[in-house]
């Protein structure tokens, strides 16, 4: 009985202290106890723990619509995707392009600047809920908060024109993405990348990305439609276009 | 013709080096990434064959989302033919000791690529040799080390 009490007070006294003090990073004060995201991160190639685990466990459907790609594939029928005329990936894949990522803290927001693709995320921090119904977007909907050290990030609304990784691997508009963001060296930023779907997914895909930072770089400007010369017709034909006009 | 913005010859061959590893580092990048290379496959190139040229450059490319090098190949027979040669990026060349002058036009380059499997004057730059013998690598130092 004794114990209940103290519990309960402890309970009425921790829930308004922690509403004062607010979100992390919701205020200038708080971001400058953030950890360090300063400067660019490039996505380590085999350099990190990426690549193992659990391949993706597919519904029958799903696995169905992948088989159908790879067959197509196989066959020689699909020799490229949307991005070789300049789609952007969307989420999860827009983030470990060999390009690198700047990661910005402003009061109540994460902004992640995607070089690839002239690509930008904002994850909301300021305490806001998801869209009751949201657009369905590339890179969704992102809110998220600070656990110590890790930024957790929730993201949802995916529109099903992007595949989920290379290789045909489709999703359905239920995807959610958890991310765990954390500094696991101090030059060495650690995402893990959980995706939930209850249509395509029979159990959550989990990979960890590593990226290096380089805070000598600055972002360059990418306008992927610039002088892009390759192509892939509707029907998945791939080509290069070699025209060249005399200066 | 400019060699101050070009790597040195050691450089150059350090980059050698790590092509390979670059290159499987791309293949283990392609399973969870969708393109690794960040925008096309390679399904039009021919990635057996090291096919090798030695021309004028006519233009250098310097754009997103690849370089193209135009160089001007004198054949067998005394016709000449132009080469399109994707390169990578300059998001990505950039950060690895290329700048837009790495190539000027006159310069008499050597290079290696991935031709064509169209059989049509193309391809992927692997590297090239410059007019003093140095050389530059189109994929440099895998990126995060």
């Amino acid at each position: 009985m004794l114990r209940q009490t103290w519990l309960a007070i402890a309970l009425v006294v921790a829930v308004p202290l922690h509403a004062q003090s607010g979100p992390q990073g919701d205020t200038w004060e708080s971001i400058a106890k953030l950890p360090e995201f300063v400067g660019l991160w490039e996505v380590t190639f085999g350099g990190g723990p990426r690549g193992g685990g659990e391949p993706a466990s597919l519904t029958p459907a799903y696995a169905a619509k992948l088989k159908e790609y790879q067959d197509a594939t196989a066959r020689g029928e699909i020799e490229d995707g949307p991005a070789a005329n300049c789609v952007p990936n969307g989420m999860p894949s827009i983030m470990t392009q060999p390009y690198p990522i700047e990661i910005l803290f402003t009061p109540g927001k994460v902004t992640i600047l995607i070089e690839a693709y002239a690509q930008w995320r904002q994850i909301f921090t300021d305490g806001r809920e998801h869209p009751e119904d949201p657009d369905l977007t590339f890179n969704g909907h992102s809110i998220g908060h600070w656990e110590e050290g890790t930024l957790v990030v929730d993201t949802v609304g995916f529109t099903t024109d992007t595949s989920l990784g290379g290789g045909g691997m489709r999703h359905s508009d239920k995807m959610r993405i958890a991310e765990r963001f954390r500094l696991a060296a101090p030059d060495r930023l650690e995402i893990e990348t959980t995706i939930t779907d209850p249509e395509a997914l029979t159990k959550p895909f989990t990979r960890t990305a590593a990226f290096g930072r380089h805070r000598d770089w600055t972002l360059a400007e990418y306008v992927c439609q610039q002088n892009n010369r390759n192509f892939v017709t509707d029907d998945g034909k791939a080509g290069i276009d070699l025209s060249f006009e005399e200066k | 013709m400019s060699t101050t913005t070009n790597p040195g010859r050691a450089r150059a061959l350090r980059h050698v080096a790590m092509v390979l590893g670059t290159v499987i580092g791309i293949l283990v990048l392609a399973a969870w990434t969708s393109r690794a290379e960040a925008h096309h496959s390679f399904s039009v190139f021919d990635m057996q064959t090291n096919k090798e040229l030695e021309g004028e450059v006519i233009e250098f490319q310097w754009t997103n989302p690849h370089t193209w090098t135009w160089i001007e190949v004198t054949n067998a027979d005394g016709t000449k033919t132009r080469w399109g040669l994707e390169g990578m990026s300059p998001n990505f060349l950039g950060r690895r000791g290329w700048s837009k002058n790495t190539f000027e036009p006159g310069d008499k380059i050597k290079v290696v690529i991935w031709p064509l499997k169209s059989g049509e004057p193309g391809g992927t730059l692997q590297r090239a040799t410059l007019p003093d013998g140095s050389e530059v690598v189109n994929f440099g130092r895998g990126p995060g080390g």
